[in-house]
C-alpha cells in the first residue's frame, strides 16, 4: 500500500505526494507540521495540510522573492525579512556581499531549529552569517515598534488563513512603510493568482493605501499548484520596477551571485501580468 | 475486559466490582458494540459513506474505533476538530455540518483540512466568498418530519422552493455547491420521510444545470429505547435503498448517523444515595441525574431502559438525580421493587447525547467513562 499525502488547499482539486519517509511530525494542537521525503521533490515541508516548501523547487521562490527587489534597488544595504523561518530567503540575501545587515523576524524559533535540522540546504549556513540578526517575535509587533530603517522588506509568510493572517493587513503594510528608507521596496508572497485571485485584489487595495506604486510579479513554482505564484511589489518609486534589462544585467554581474532561476531577463519579464490579473487589480496595462 | 460489557449489565457482582474499581456513577462504553452497529448500518446502506456525528458522543475511543473501520466524521465545532486531530483522522474524511459558522470556525476547519461545509441561507453562503476555491458546499434542505422525536427541519435547512435561488447565488460568487443535504430529524419512526426527501432532492439535482454530485441523507436512523434490543435496520432501510437506487448515476450518497451508532454502545451504573416516601410514593435519589449523563432525558426527549438487581413486588416510584433542582427527575413513576441505599441502577442505550450534554451543575463531576473493547 502506498503512503500518500493529499494537499487540502482546495476542495475539488489538489496535489498528491507519495511519502517515502516521514522525517518529522509536530502537532501543537493548533497547527500541524510534517516533513517527509518525496521522490520528485525531495524533502517536503507541509503546514496545516498545505505545502510550504520543498528541497527541489524552493530555489525559484527564494531567488525571486530576494534578488528582484535587491537588484532593482541597486544600492540596498539593509534588509528586513519577516517570517521565512526555513532560512531560504536569508540564504539568498546573504549571497549579496553588498548587503551590510539583515534582520530576520520569525515568530517561532522551533521552525528555525527544525529547518536547520531537517532542511539544512535551505539556510545553507546563513544563520551563522555575522551580518544576520535573528529576532524571535511577532513580525507585526516588530514593525509596529521598530526604530530601525531598511532598504528592502521581504515578507515570507504562510497563507492568510492561519498565523500569517496579520501579515496581510493594511496596518502591517503601513508599519513596514515606516521602517523603509526613502526609495525602499517591500515584497510579499501573495499566493497563486489563478486560484486565489481575491487575495491579489485585497493586497493591491490594502498596499495602495500606503504605497504609491503597487504591482505584482510572478514565477511558476511547481508545488504552489494552479499556475504562477504572485509576489506583491510596493514602493513609492515606480521607476524601480521598470529598471531596464541592461542595468539589471550590470548589477547582477557585479553582485557575482550564481542563480538557478533568476536572471536579468526573467527579472524584467516577471512584472508582465496577464490581462485577467491586471483587470482584477484595476490596471489598464503593465506600465 | 473485552467481552464483559454485555455480561456486566445483568450481573450484580460484576457491576459492583466495576463500581468498587472506578467509583459511581459510571458510563461504560463498548467499542465492540459500536463496531457492530457501524457494520449493521453499512450493510443496510451499501455504498453509502457513513460520517459519524461526533456531537452525539465526542470521545477519543469512539473516534479511533470508527476511524479504523473507515468511517468519516460529521463535525460541527473546533473542539470536535481538535478531538479528530488527536486521533489523526484524515481531514478529507470529514464534513463540517453546522449550518451557521463564524469566520474563525471556517478558518479552523480549513486549517485542519476539512473543506466541505453545509450552508442553508444567503448570509452563510456569502461568508465563503473569500474561500471560494478552497471549499465545496452542501446546501441543506428542510423537509418537515412530524413523526420524528426531534424535528431538525425547523431550526435549519432552506425550503425546497429556495434551492434554485441559493444555488444561483452561490454560483455567482464562484462557489461550488457540490451537494444537497437534509436531516429528517432524530429517531424516525418510519423511513417514509427519508424516502420523500431523497426523491425531492433527486428532482432538484436533475433540474439544476451544474452537476451536483453528493446527496447527504443525514441521520435519524432509529434505535429501540423501549426494549434495548437491536432494531432490524436492514429492513428499516429497504425503502431508502430503493429510493437511492433511482438517483442519477453520478450522485454519491453519504449519511451522518450519530445515535444509531453510539446509543446501544454505552450503559450507565448509578447508585441509590438516598430514599424517602413522598406521599405514598417512594423516591430514590441517585448519584447522577438529568444534569449528568441523563441529560438526554431533557434535551433529547429520551427515556432509557433501566433495571435494578433486587426483585419483589413493584410499585410506581420516582428516580431522581442528585442536584438541588426539582427538574432533576429521571423517572416520575417507574415500576420498581423496594430499593435500599447503596443499590445499583443500571441504564442501557446510554451512548447518544448523554455524556455529550452532561454539565457540572452543583459542581458535580461528569461521570467517569470506562472503555471496553
Amino acid at each position: 500500500m502506498t503512503n500518500t499525502w493529499n494537499e487540502t488547499l482546495y476542495d475539488a482539486w489538489g496535489q498528491r505526494h507519495d511519502i517515502d519517509k516521514v522525517y518529522f511530525e509536530f502537532d501543537t494542537g493548533h497547527q500541524q507540521l510534517m516533513i517527509f521525503h518525496n521522490a520528485l521533490f525531495g524533502r517536503v515541508m507541509v503546514l496545516d495540510g498545505v505545502v510550504q516548501t520543498t528541497e527541489k523547487d524552493e530555489f525559484i521562490y527564494h531567488e525571486m522573492l530576494t534578488h528582484v527587489p535587491i537588484l532593482a534597488h541597486g544600492k540596498a544595504k539593509r534588509v528586513l525579512i519577516i517570517g521565512g523561518g526555513d532560512g531560504g530567503i536569508l540564504r539568498e540575501v546573504c549571497r549579496h556581499k553588498s548587503i551590510e545587515h539583515v534582520t530576520q523576524v520569525e515568530i517561532d524559533k522551533a521552525v528555525i531549529d527544525m529547518a536547520i535540522e531537517y532542511l539544512p540546504n535551505h539556510s545553507a549556513g546563513a544563520y551563522d552569517d555575522p551580518r544576520a540578526n535573528i529576532v524571535i517575535d511577532d513580525g507585526c509587533r516588530f514593525v509596529a515598534q521598530c526604530q530601525e530603517k531598511f532598504d528592502i522588506i521581504i515578507s515570507d509568510s504562510t497563507d492568510p488563513i492561519g498565523p500569517g493572517e496579520v501579515l496581510f493587513t493594511s496596518q502591517f503594510y503601513s508599519d513596514c512603510k515606516r521602517c523603509l528608507n526613502d526609495g525602499g521596496i517591500m515584497v510579499t508572497q501573495n499566493g497563486v493568482v489563478f486560484m486565489q485571485l481575491d487575495e491579489v485584489k485585497t493586497t493591491a487595495q490594502r498596499m495602495a493605501l500606503t504605497f504609491s506604486d503597487v504591482h505584482f510579479y510572478t514565477a511558476a513554482v511547481p508545488t504552489y499548484v494552479g499556475g504562477v505564484m504572485t509576489f506583491a511589489w510596493s514602493s513609492d518609486n515606480k521607476a524601480l520596477r521598470h529598471v531596464d534589462a541592461n542595468t539589471i544585467r550590470e548589477r547582477y554581474k557585479a553582485a557575482g551571485i550564481k542563480t538557478r532561476y533568476y536572471n536579468p531577463d526573467i527579472h524584467v519579464a516577471s512584472f508582465a501580468l496577464p490581462q485577467y490579473v491586471l483587470e482584477a487589480v484595476g490596471k489598464a496595462d503593465n506600465s | 475486559m473485552a467481552n464483559l460489557f454485555q455480561d456486566v449489565l445483568f450481573d450484580e457482582v460484576k457491576s459492583r466490582e466495576l463500581v468498587e474499581q472506578y467509583g459511581s456513577p459510571l458510563l461504560l462504553l463498548d467499542c465492540d458494540k459500536l463496531a457492530d452497529q457501524y457494520r449493521q448500518l453499512s450493510a443496510a446502506l451499501p455504498g453509502v459513506g457513513l460520517y459519524y456525528a461526533v456531537k452525539a458522543f465526542p470521545h477519543a475511543s469512539i473516534v479511533s474505533t470508527l476511524n479504523q473501520l473507515g468511517a468519516g466524521f460529521d463535525i460541527a465545532s473546533t473542539g470536535e476538530i481538535n478531538l479528530l486531530r488527536k486521533q489523526k483522522v484524515n481531514p478529507r474524511h470529514t464534513i463540517h455540518t453546522h449550518p451557521i459558522k463564524k469566520d474563525k470556525d471556517i478558518k479552523d476547519a480549513l486549517r485542519f483540512g476539512c473543506s466541505t461545509f453545509v450552508v442553508d441561507n444567503h448570509a452563510e453562503i456569502s461568508k465563503f466568498r473569500k474561500y471560494a476555491h478552497r471549499v465545496g458546499l452542501l446546501l441543506r434542505v428542510a423537509f418537515r418530519s412530524p413523526d420524528c422525536a426531534v424535528d431538525l427541519s425547523k431550526k435549519f435547512g432552506c425550503s425546497p422552493e429556495e434551492v434554485p435561488a441559493l444555488l444561483k447565488a452561490a454560483n455567482e460568487l464562484g462557489l461550488h455547491v457540490k451537494g444537497l443535504s437534509f436531516h429528517v430529524g432524530s429517531q424516525s419512526t418510519s423511513p417514509s420521510t427519508h424516502v420523500a426527501a431523497i426523491e425531492a432532492c433527486s428532482r432538484l439535482i436533475e433540474e439544476y444545470e451544474v452537476p451536483i454530485r453528493i446527496l447527504d441523507i443525514g441521520g435519524g436512523f432509529p434505535v429501540d429505547y423501549d426494549h434495548a434490543t437491536d432494531i432490524d435496520i436492514h429492513a428499516f432501510c429497504t425503502p431508502i435503498r430503493a429510493a437511492l437506487a433511482k438517483l442519477p448515476e453520478h450522485v454519491e450518497v453519504i449519511a451522518e448517523p450519530g445515535r444509531f451508532l453510539i446509543a446501544p454502545a454505552a450503559a450507565s451504573i448509578t447508585t441509590v444515595a438516598g430514599k424517602a416516601m413522598r406521599g405514598d410514593q417512594p423516591w430514590y435519589y441517585l448519584d447522577d441525574g438529568v444534569y449528568g449523563m441523563f441529560s438526554g432525558r431533557i434535551y433529547d426527549h429520551a427515556r432509557y431502559p433501566l433495571h435494578v438487581f433486587r426483585t419483589g413486588p413493584t410499585r410506581p416510584s420516582a428516580l431522581v438525580g442528585p442536584t438541588c433542582d426539582s427538574i432533576d427527575v429521571i423517572e416520575e413513576a417507574i415500576e420498581l421493587p423496594e430499593l435500599e441505599v447503596g443499590d445499583l441502577v443500571v441504564g442501557r442505550m446510554m451512548g447518544a447525547y448523554t455524556a455529550a450534554t452532561a454539565s457540572t451543575f452543583n459542581s458535580l463531576p461528569i461521570p467517569r467513562i470506562v472503555v471496553f473493547g
